[in-house]
């Protein structure tokens, strides 16, 4: 799997990311369904 | 998760060299794979219980939730992404972990602030006695069984805390090989996959409240993802309190790794430890992010309801919600890899069978003790 090479901790700069990502997709879509911009019917 | 999530170690941390390089092309064609079977799963679910009625199966479809075709429909995606050899190059838009945070952000819209707030004390004392025990105990057996000091670890804090996350922090936090944690994320989501439907069944089969039911499957499965899917599976207060559980020990991964971090510096290696500052700014880097967006999410809708909005809107977000849910579970099949836990051998599978057992007893006490008769409060 790999060569054995030690981890150090900032290499999760990735996951750092997608955590704010998600926070923010989450909320923006909050937003746009309470505020009627997505109506209910578009959703799947 | 962070939270958990994590169903996937963080790329740059676990690819090998020599595997095929992600591209956008690769990312994008991945992504009309992942839309296409989530689209499966919708149409299964909406048309397998009707289409099956009165047949032999009929029963046991009908109690058969999105989660199960989600994660099945998943693993068979895998299975002919993997035998056509083009699964790593697509692997680049299978994003478990990015998947079912949004999905966590929108349920934060169905549960209703108080409930939040009163579940907060249980669980944060459910939270801080489980992983307690938990990590103890798994550090213990692991040093009994001679696995390495820094194995044992990124297996303790993803057994304890939250799953693949908590692995890839602690192996930071103690400078782990690679390998070590390849294997590791790969036996969470080894034990992960059956306690998603095992958990609920059991749940059901012991006659558990919803609210403690949810806080068993919060405090047991490893990563957020199963977590919500056997949530979802046991029922919508299962579900809300299973999330608010795991929210809790996810937010405890950041004390976790401060302190495998400074008893690796200190009493392991010897060296000098990190200032009290930097510490601080450790525990903000290793808070999960996303339980901000769950709690504001959650405020964001008690308000809207309090102020006479309609139903209707939290009821389209909880759609959403689901979207983004059977996108994450399809994504969890499409990730499986089962080569490390082969190539682990059997004293760190051993080890984390036996911490996942002690953590479903202990949790189980725990659930039935500070969450019987609790009630959540209605959203609206």
């Amino acid at each position: 799997m790999s060569d054995g090479t030690p981890l150090s901790a900032p290499t999760r700069r990735w996951a750092l990311n997608e955590d704010w990502a998600a926070t923010i997709v989450g909320l923006v879509l909050l937003a746009l369904v309470l505020t009627g911009a997505i109506p209910g019917w578009l959703v799947p | 998760m962070a939270g958990d999530d994590a169903a996937r170690p963080a790329p740059q941390q676990t690819e090998t060299t020599d595997a095929p390089a992600r591209t956008t092309g690769g990312t994008i064609a991945g992504l009309v794979v992942l839309v296409g079977l989530a689209a499966l799963v919708r149409l299964l679910d909406q048309t397998l219980p009707a289409a099956t009625e009165g047949t032999a199966i009929g029963g046991l479809v009908s109690v058969i939730e999105y989660p199960v075709y989600a994660i099945i429909v998943g693993l068979l995606g895998n299975l002919v992404l993997t035998r056509l050899g083009v699964r790593d190059q697509l692997s680049g838009a299978f994003r478990t972990e990015f998947l079912i945070k949004t999905g966590l952000v929108l349920l934060g819209a169905s549960i209703n602030l108080a409930t939040i707030v009163s579940a907060a004390g249980p669980a944060i004392v459910q939270a801080v006695v489980l992983i307690s025990i938990v990590f103890g105990f798994t550090w213990w057996l692991g040093g009994r069984l001679g696995l390495d000091d820094k194995l044992c670890a990124v297996l303790a804090s993803a057994v304890s805390i939250c799953g693949v996350s908590a692995a890839i922090a602690a192996a930071g936090a103690v400078q782990a090989k690679k390998e070590q944690l390849a294997y590791t994320a790969s036996l969470v989501i080894l034990f992960a996959l059956p306690s998603i439907f095992l958990l609920p069944l059991i749940a059901s089969g012991l006659g558990l409240e919803q609210a403690v039911a949810g806080a068993w499957i919060g405090g047991n499965i490893d990563t957020t993802a199963a977590v919500t899917a056997a949530g979802a599976i046991a029922g919508e207060q299962a579900l809300q309190l299973a999330a608010i559980v795991k929210s809790t020990q996810n937010a405890l991964l950041g004390v976790v790794a401060v302190a495998l971090t400074a008893y690796f510096a200190i009493v392991v290696e010897r060296r000098e430890a990190a200032p009290a500052r930097s510490w601080g700014r450790d525990l903000w880097v290793r808070f999960p992010k996303f339980v901000l967006g769950f709690l504001a999410a959650s405020i964001i809708a008690t308000v809207f309801l309090a102020s006479g909005g309609s139903r209707g809107a939290i009821s389209a977000v909880n759609d959403l919600r689901t979207l983004f849910l059977i996108l994450a579970f399809v994504s969890i099949g499409l990730e499986f890899r089962l080569a490390p836990v082969r190539e682990a051998g059997w004293r760190p599978v051993g080890v984390f069978a036996a911490a996942t057992g002690v953590n479903l007893v202990v949790g189980l006490g725990l659930a039935a003790l500070l969450f019987t008769g609790f009630q959540p409060a209605a959203q609206g």
